[in-house]
């Protein structure tokens, strides 16, 4: 009779605190699913708005270089002007390319033990700026970054995780720089084990992955983003 | 009168058992409830944090702006060449050449921004393009060094003890001059000459806000070699 009042006492206290957890953390976890998955929610629907502007401005390039192409059959002062945007065109970016270079891959490496504050072991944006740097500087023509583009005007940017290029949607592991260019000079670089000392160390620290391949012949896709300079005038 | 008949102890038993294992499963049920709900908010804020997701939420709305001005501007730009002849499409083309001759940092350029000033000993080229890159994500649409004129693409690279822009040596101080919208660049550039001058390799940074900064340096155009156009 005494063990079942005692188990009675138990499991009424433990109801009484269990309440009580319930009250005072059960609805926080509820509002914060709520509220975390409203704000994915509109990074959801932003990220589909962008997909869109981005494929319209795509389509309203292409319907342009037509028009010009039509313009230029009419007159040789036009076709000479039109030679020489497509050259600057390709030379911002805007125009699909191909030839050989190297694809770089970069993915996530594993968490540290002490992983609750460290994010090194994340493909950070500042990696992806420091191979594409690398890569200009070894004779690279044109780049891409998983599919986008770099232009003249490209800014990296993100959180731990994530990698923002421009007016993009945020990329994240695994990353794939596309180099065309001189495919020796860029290999040799990357080869170099005094280049990219912040991957190279997290690589042996987090096992990031470095890793690159040459290629005979690799794609370039046009950029399909925001070229504009409101604030700049040419002198 | 017949008496009620009494429970057996039995029964009695077997009733605060089934009580007692009933408060027991309630108990179960809510600490399930409990885990479950808290194991949601941890699966869902893997990768990224609702702090990160609001930071990302104002970016994409910012690109989004940006590319809905593109749009306008190409929409424009196709009803001119539909409505005039040639002389339409030589006009719509020379803009466009001018134009793209600023982004790549082919001719002089000018407007409003920011002029900052480091002087330091052993910052690296990763500390400039750093520099660089947080100016441009802060809307510097155009930028030099030291009158050297630099776009992505232009090597930075570390050269014996000092940083060469497109194999030119940049001395101490820096001179970064950056044309864009003033507000947004100069909140870069308070930040970042903020963050400079804790660094002990930093005697100096500083900055001034313009309302016209002139870029003179222009890039020399390389010719491809290697790529060929779609």
């Amino acid at each position: 009779m005494l063990s079942l009042v005692v188990v009675a006492v138990v499991a009424l206290t433990t109801g009484f605190l269990v309440a009580g957890q319930v009250r005072a953390r059960l609805l926080t976890p509820s509002n914060q699913v709520a509220r975390y998955q409203a704000l994915v929610r509109s990074v959801q629907d932003l990220e589909a708005t962008n997909a869109d502007i981005r494929g319209k401005i795509a389509a309203l390039r292409a319907q342009i270089d037509a028009l010009e192409t039509e313009a230029a059959g009419r007159s040789a002062a036009t076709q000479a002007l039109r030679d020489q945007v497509a050259d600057l065109r390709a030379h911002a970016g805007l125009t699909a390319m191909h030839g050989p270079g190297v694809e770089v891959r970069l993915a996530n490496g594993v968490p540290g033990p002490d992983a609750g504050a460290q994010t090194g072991y994340l493909v950070n944006y500042q990696d992806v700026q420091d191979v594409v740097n690398l890569l200009f500087a070894q004779g690279a023509e044109g780049i891409s970054v998983n599919g986008r583009r770099i232009t003249p005007l490209t800014a990296y940017s993100g959180s731990a995780g994530q990698v923002i290029i421009d007016q993009g949607p945020p990329l994240s592991s695994p990353i794939k720089v596309t180099a065309v260019g001189d495919r020796n000079r860029m290999a040799a670089a990357l080869d170099d084990s005094s280049a990219l000392p912040d991957i190279r160390a997290r690589q042996v620290q987090f096992q990031l992955h470095l890793i690159f391949v040459g290629s005979p012949d690799l794609q370039l896709p046009a950029y399909d983003s925001s070229l504009r300079i409101p604030h700049v005038v040419a002198s | 009168m017949s008496s009620r008949p009494r429970p057996s102890p039995r029964r009695r038993t077997s009733g605060r058992a089934v009580s007692v294992w009933l408060i027991a499963l309630l108990v179960a049920l809510v600490a399930t409830v409990q885990i479950r709900s808290e194991a949601e908010v941890e699966r869902t804020l893997v990768g990224i944090d609702t702090t990160s997701l609001a930071f990302l939420i104002d970016d994409l709305h910012r690109a989004n702006e940006s590319l809905q001005a593109e749009s306008a501007d190409l929409a424009q730009r196709k009803t001119t060449l539909e409505s005039g002849g040639s002389g339409a499409a030589d006009q719509v083309l020379s803009d466009e050449a001018k134009h793209l001759r600023a982004v790549e940092g082919l001719v002089p350029v000018h407007g409003p921004g920011v002029v900052i000033t480091i002087d330091a000993t052993g910052l690296t080229a990763l500390d400039l393009q750093d520099a660089l890159n947080n100016l441009a994500v802060g809307g510097a649409e155009a930028m030099a060094v030291n009158d050297r004129r630099v776009v992505a693409g232009v090597p930075i690279e570390q050269n014996g003890g000092g940083v060469a822009i497109d194999g030119v040596f940049v001395a101490a101080p820096w001179t970064i001059t950056a044309i864009g919208d003033s507000n947004r660049i100069a909140e870069v550039a308070d930040a970042m000459t903020l963050q400079l001058r804790a660094d002990r390799r930093v005697r100096q940074a500083s900055y001034r806000i313009e309302a016209d900064v002139p870029i003179k340096a222009v890039i020399s155009e390389k010719p491809f070699v290697y790529a060929i156009g779609s």
